[in-house]
């Protein structure tokens, strides 16, 4: 790597400063950054379908309606059935506490279950590929009439595939951050270039093979992909780093530590990419450029 | 030894050089003279391998440019030292760089030149300015760096294009008489210029040849105006 970037012992045939070397700086930062953003977005919602298929895989729940006097044994009569019905494990009925806990937010606070005629919650997990649904509904409906068994399906799987389908966008958008980066960087190398045509003419002239002039030139447009992508990702980890933290369901949040493994992986890996991007863009650019001067 | 036969070259289709013929001997002091814009740029171009000529037949130090591979055009260039008409220095390195490139080029280690790059400074009299940048120094400076490179890869032949052009009189003498002292070495030495006071003061020191070009002809060779 050293030998690829360091044609030989002396001083840069490629002018360290100029506005080329500007943009290609400002180019890989900005690009760097964006990675960060995009691929903290990706983790994030990779995160959130991961965690939300998590919850629901392997749980179900039986909601059980009744007049108030005929409620406890409706649930009993369910609970009986579903304690024998082959891909079910664990039966659990919500206590009063928790049914008082999740109509809080639409009827209030102290709520007198005992008299409502509100429908109760079994939680059930599901074992294996879970039961035969139309066969278990078919047992509720004859032994506790109002019983109706609900494995989420029907919500949980558009969520996900939106989670998953925002992860794809977010992995989409880096792989566009990247194209965008190598069309950029070699626009860049082209620039840089083109801004030291007579560089180039003389040190030709003089004896540099092609392969001589293109490596410095790369060399020079690495080093700055690097330094460049080193910068942005910094900024990116901060400034995710800075965001409020999202508290409870922290997977839904951007945030990026800095100095977590996550992070320093970032860190790591953005500005090699970017480096990677400016070898291969300023190679392709170079060689091609090359071909046209003198 | 170079050898053009017929040689025609042009940009954009019209054509600056035509018919060129001359024999330049191996040692060689010549002239290429000619009032401005007759394509005495354009054959040094060509000397150079800078342009390959359209047709007819050019041969130096035994080689037909227009039938070498890149690498054995690069390892030609090699062999020739040129003195650009605006120095072509490399601004952002120091004098001593600038002269050391073509051996760095040729992928010589600095230490084992270090010496001997001291001395040619030295011989250019340019032994106080070599860490200097070439913006900092002057165009009779930067012409002597220009020269000391030209000649550093110890090249069969130099070319210098209007050497003395951007120089006062006192320096470009000066510069003639480091081009003689190179020809006295055994180089072949051919110099383009429009200045015949130049030509004129090297009587005396050097037999010159001089070559004269007129409206892209070669029309007169000799050794005098």
């Amino acid at each position: 790597m050293i030998g690829l970037l360091c044609p030989d012992d002396g001083p840069p045939i490629v002018p360290t400063r100029g506005w080329s070397a500007w943009i290609t700086i400002t180019t890989a930062a900005a690009m760097g950054f964006l990675a960060i953003i995009c691929l903290a977005a990706g983790l994030a919602a990779g995160r959130l379908a991961a965690t939300w298929e998590a919850d629901f895989e392997g749980l179900a729940t039986v909601s059980v309606q009744a007049e108030v006097g005929e409620i406890e044994s409706r649930i009993a009569r369910a609970v009986e059935i579903l304690e024998t019905t082959p891909g079910i494990g664990r039966v659990r009925v919500l206590t009063d506490a928790e049914h008082a806990e999740l109509m809080a937010p639409w009827l209030g606070e102290s709520l007198p279950m005992d008299v409502l005629p509100m429908p109760r919650l079994i939680e059930v997990e599901r074992r294996g590929d879970g039961p035969d649904v139309p066969r278990l509904q078919a047992r509720l409906d004859q032994t506790a009439p109002g019983a109706l068994y609900d494995d989420h399906q029907v919500w949980r799987a558009p969520l996900i595939d939106a989670a998953q389908g925002l992860s794809l966008l977010a992995w989409a958008a880096t792989t566009l951050v990247i194209l965008t980066a190598a069309g950029m960087l070699a626009l860049a190398a082209q620039a840089s270039l083109a801004g030291n045509r007579d560089v180039v003419r003389v040190v030709r002239l003089i004896g540099a093979t092609d392969a001589y002039i293109a490596q410095a030139f790369i060399a020079r447009i690495a080093m700055r992909g690097f330094a460049g992508g080193l910068a942005g990702a910094a900024l990116g980890v901060l400034a995710l780093g800075a965001l409020p933290a999202p508290g409870p369901g922290a997977e839904l949040g951007l945030t990026l530590t800095p100095g977590t493994l996550t992070s320093l992986l970032l860190l790591i890996f953005v500005p090699l990419g970017t480096t990677a991007i400016a070898l291969g863009a300023a190679w392709v650019a170079v060689r091609a450029a090359l071909s046209r001067i003198v | 030894m170079i050898s053009l036969s017929g040689v025609t070259f042009g940009y954009d289709g019209r054509e600056t050089l035509s018919e060129i013929s001359a024999e330049i001997p191996q040692g060689t002091f010549a002239f290429l003279t000619g009032p401005s814009g007759t394509g005495k740029t354009t054959l040094m171009k060509m000397l150079y391998l800078e342009h390959f000529p359209w047709s007819g037949q050019l041969e130096i130090l035994g080689f037909k440019p227009n039938t070498l591979y890149e690498d054995e055009i690069v390892d030609l260039r090699r062999r020739i030292g040129i003195v650009f008409q605006d120095f072509a220095l490399l601004e952002h390195i120091t004098v001593m760089e600038n002269i050391a490139l073509p051996l760095r080029i040729a992928g010589k280690r600095s230490e084992d030149y270090r010496e001997d790059m001291e001395q040619l400074v030295k011989w250019v009299g340019l032994g106080q300015r070599m860490h200097a940048l070439p913006p900092q120094i002057s165009a009779g400076e930067k012409q002597r760096a220009a020269i000391a490179r030209a000649v550093v890869n110890s090249p069969d032949v130099i070319l210098a294009d209007e050497p003395t052009g951007n120089v006062d009189p006192e320096m470009g003498t000066r510069i003639l008489r480091l081009l003689i002292e190179l020809n006295r070495l055994g180089k072949t030495v051919l110099i383009a210029t429009h200045d015949l006071h130049l030509i004129r003061s090297s009587k005396g020191q050097v037999s010159a040849r001089i070559y004269r070009l007129a409206d892209g002809k070669l029309t007169q060779s000799g050794s005098e105006l």
